[in-house]
């Protein structure tokens, strides 16, 4: 096509559009596209075949691995759905005490590292755990964390934010004069509670809980931790490619498209039937607090800051072990900084690898994101459509069968990545691109789109007013999400243990190295590290980032 | 010298023909009103002329210059947006200078070039003040006054008051008509509302369903509207079957409410005027003016407007006589 033909309006996005499927293409669908075929080829990957499905599911181990990560994933859900809506309806509508402590307090397990909740939890109460020896010292027993029941257990304590904090925001939206209508029609309080405000806040609750669900598919750091012999599927998937010696990795093919199968369509269910039921209230005023008892008040405080510290004391507990003195696996209670100096000593290259990785990822995230979210805010059209679409598809994608994705495709031929910084740096990036497309868009949507057609018709061209007028006003957003791009990438680990290689290490690295090989003190230094690492920034734009968390959900 | 020549444009969104075959000329220096109700086309035309729209066919040109292809920023417009659109990260001035700068003027000619622009639109002083800080009017003022102050060939207004309260409307609709005849810049403007069209306008284009219903001054639609639509929307009329009031053939005539006269008891009709017998069904005294419903003898409704009149009770269920000059009967097609 002529490029003269192309109206003046549509050039700046339909170069970013072209900019974004080169990038996607290249970056995501590529890779996907390359596991798929890996799945369908056999171990030389010459010919077509089914038989690797064929193997992968004829085997009672796969399947069960199949079976333990939709189970555990129902469970985590549902027990963080239950435990957070009582929780949210608290917040939003009951009198409670250190609400902002509460709030500021509840959205921190978004950004630690999950794996590290569970390694505090293997620490404390696993086989040779503190709490395990003190309390079999006494003569009590307790059955063991590993397995099933402890990954539930992580999975509750670190993913109930993805329901709460929007549950809190949908029972804030709550417009009152419809509650009031149901009561001036005759319903008591209790029945109102039921019929009315609940069905609304209904899609925000289900909404955060397939958050939840798809976290769970996806994680591989706190199965890998805490799983043992119970096989989950993104820990398998990663097994099978790393033990993989045929030039074709076809097992690991299978499950990595097993598994985007699974998030695919919960995503897609998540689209269909939840997106367009979210009851939009145009409210500006919060409902008014509801008027409890003392013993209702007393109980519900009790709840929320029992949940909200207890969902911390694994992380609070790391940082103090941290301090002691380890030998082998073994901790003594001594203060002591051996493990700091272990750490740096022994891992001071990757913690700089981690903090270059997580600004350089931020960076290009912005890049690659904010942009593309800029087209598909602002211009409708089918292209647009097909963009957000595919820039969304990196959520239904479980870190580690990127990354398998990415070794498969740029470990040879024309452009090799594989074994240097900048293949891991493009993965974090097109992970997060999601995240910041979303965020993005949510602020632009609040910015009226006739102040870009203002300074468009006093004489600037659209590239300009992109720069001058959009991105200034968009400030607080994208720095928000630099934020918090920041901190979740400094503690990626999904990707990052198919991905890295000798010298670029990160601290996550060290963790799982440690993990692996019983270096307990170095494992706990390079936590509590990671923990300072991700709240220092957080603190440091708390009213920002808070400000802009919801729209990152 | 720029009239503004609108050429046979046609736009279609889906299955929609928001603009269809318009064609118009709005000479230089004229202040000309899109009207029309939501959906007509009128929004979509002015987005066109400023550039946010592609034509699917025809031609803009100010006075001979094509501009339908000219990139939007290149046009040299003055825009007012209905929400105002006031950059909310600067100042005052700020945003009124904005399209100096973006023309890369000097400095010492901003400065003075602002503050004639903020005296002209009564801002002088307000130039460091914030978005946030100005009422909804102020707010209003600014936005002219970016327009205003890059000295554009043509000012485009798209449904300017609408965000105003209605007192403010009346003194910044005539404010605006005011500054545009003292500048002399062609002018759009879009608008739903007929009584504000009226009162700006040289000239008004009545749209529907994309296409021009009438053009013509605000006197001449208001009195000789040309179709069914363009009587109604111009204002409150009895549409009446030409039979019944004796013409020949068949046909509606346009009749409005104030065209009528209640006869006093007793008295005769003017020379030339016919008249018509009804019987008082509601009475509405707004203040200023009284409308009133009646019945003619076979029950169709005719409505009357007359200013207060006291010394003239009405009761529903009294007996009128209605009459009329035979010259303001408007036929329609």
């Amino acid at each position: 096509m002529n490029a003269f033909l192309i109206p003046y309006r549509l050039r700046l996005p339909l170069a970013i559009a072209a900019g974004a499927f080169l990038f996607l293409g290249l970056f995501l669908l590529y890779p996907l596209f390359n596991v798929f075929s890996a799945s369908l080829l056999d171990a030389d990957g010459e010919r077509f075949t089914f038989a690797n499905y064929v193997k992968i599911l004829g085997r009672p181990f796969y399947r069960g691995a199949i079976a333990n990560t939709l189970g555990i994933g129902v469970a985590a859900t549902a027990i963080t759905t239950a435990l957070s809506v009582p929780f949210a309806f608290a917040l939003a509508r009951l009198p409670i005490p250190g609400k902002t402590a509460i709030l500021a307090l509840a959205a921190l397990p978004l950004v630690l590292p999950s794996f590290v909740s569970a390694y505090a939890i293997v620490l404390l109460l696993g086989r040779s755990g503190l709490i395990t020896q003190a309390l079999q010292s006494w003569g009590i027993g307790f059955g063991s964390i590993y397995g099933a029941g402890g990954i539930v257990l992580v999975y509750t304590l670190t993913l109930y934010p993805y329901v709460l904090l929007p549950t809190i925001a949908a029972f804030k939206a709550i417009d009152v004069s419809m509650e009031e209508a149901a009561q001036s029609l005759g319903a008591s309080p209790r029945r109102t509670v039921w019929t009315v405000t609940l069905p609304i806040v209904l899609p925000a609750i289900l909404a955060g809980a397939l958050l939840v669900f798809i976290e769970t598919l996806e994680n591989f750091g706190v199965p890998f931790v805490l799983a043992e012999d119970m096989p989950i599927f993104a820990v398998e998937a990663f097994k099978l490619f790393i033990g993989e010696t045929a030039p074709n990795p076809s097992s690991a093919g299978v499950l990595g498209v097993l598994l985007i199968l699974t998030t695919a369509l919960v995503l897609l269910v998540q689209r269909r039937y939840l997106a367009p039921r979210r009851f939009a209230t145009a409210t500006r005023t919060a409902p008014p607090l509801l008027a409890v008892g003392r013993g209702t008040r007393a109980i519900a405080t009790v709840y929320c800051w029992a949940i909200v510290l207890l969902a911390l004391v694994p992380f609070f507990a790391i940082v103090v072990l941290s301090f002691m003195e380890f030998r082998g696996p073994v901790l003594h209670p001594h203060f002591s900084l051996d493990n700091f100096a272990v750490l740096l000593d022994r891992a001071g290259r990757p913690l700089v690898n981690t903090l270059i990785f997580a600004t350089l990822t931020a960076a290009c995230v912005t890049l690659v994101g904010v942009p593309i979210g800029y087209v598909v805010t602002r211009f409708r059209s089918g292209l647009a459509t097909l963009l957000d679409v595919i820039a969304t598809l990196p959520f239904a994608v479980a870190g580690t069968v990127l990354a398998i994705g990415f070794v498969v495709s740029f470990n040879s031929g024309p452009l090799v990545l594989a074994g240097g910084p900048l293949i891991m740096i493009l993965a974090y990036t097109v992970r997060k691109v999601p995240f910041a497309v979303r965020s993005s868009s949510a602020i632009l949507h609040q910015i009226d789109a006739s102040l870009e057609e203002a300074s468009i018709s006093l004489g600037r061209s659209p590239l300009q007013t992109l720069l001058r007028v959009v991105v200034p006003l968009m400030l607080g957003g994208i720095l928000s999400g630099i934020v918090l791009t920041w901190v979740t990438v400094a503690s990626e680990l999904s990707s990052t243990v198919v991905l890295y290689s000798g010298p670029w290490r990160t601290l996550t690295v060290v963790m799982f190295q440690a993990l692996e090989g019983g270096g307990a003190g170095i494992a706990t230094a390079a936590a509590s590290t990671l923990i300072v690492v991700t709240l220092i920034p957080i603190a440091l734009l708390y009213r920002l980032v808070r400000r802009y968390e919801l729209s990152m959900l | 010298m720029t009239a503004i020549v609108i050429d046979r444009v046609s736009k279609t969104f889906g299955s929609v023909k928001a603009v269809d075959q318009v064609e118009l000329t709005v000479g230089d220096g004229e202040f000309f009103t899109l009207l029309g109700p939501s959906g007509c086309g009128k929004t979509t035309l002015l987005r066109m002329i400023a550039g946010f729209c592609e034509l699917d066919s025809g031609e803009i040109r100010f006075g001979d210059r094509r501009i339908d292809r000219l990139a939007a920023h290149t046009r040299d417009i003055g825009m007012v947006f209905q929400n105002y659109a006031v950059f909310p990260n600067l100042t005052v001035a700020g945003n009124v200078a904005y399209g100096l700068k973006a023309r890369s003027i000097a400095g010492a000619e901003i400065e003075r070039r602002l503050a004639e622009a903020l005296a002209l639109v009564q801002l002088a002083g307000y130039g460091a003040r914030w978005p946030h800080q100005l009422s909804g009017g102020q707010l209003q003022r600014v936005a002219i006054a970016r327009a205003l102050v890059i000295r554009p060939q043509v000012l485009l207004f798209d449904e300017p008051l609408s965000n105003l309260d209605a007192r403010l409307r009346v003194s910044m609709r005539a404010e605006i008509r005011e500054l545009q005849k003292s500048l002399g810049i062609t002018a759009i403007y879009v608008t739903h509302d007929q009584e504000e069209a009226m009162s700006v306008s040289d000239r008004i284009a009545l749209m529907s369903a994309g296409r021009l219903e009438q053009v013509g001054t605000p006197a001449e639609i208001y009195r000789h509207p040309a179709s069914r639509f363009a009587a109604e929307f111009m204002g409150t009329t009895n549409l009446l079957d030409a039979a019944l009031l004796g013409r020949g053939g068949s046909g509606t005539v346009s009749l409005r409410p104030e065209a009528l006269r209640l006869l006093p008891p007793d008295a005769a009709a003017p020379a030339g005027w016919q008249s018509l017998a009804g019987t008082v069904a509601r009475v509405e005294i707004l203040g200023p003016i009284t409308r009133v419903e009646t019945h003619l003898a076979d029950g169709t409704p005719v409505k009357l407007a007359t200013l207060d009149e006291p010394h003239l009770p009405l009761q529903p269920g009294q007996r009128v006589t209605l009459v009329f000059d035979p010259a303001r009967l408007t036929v329609l097609p």
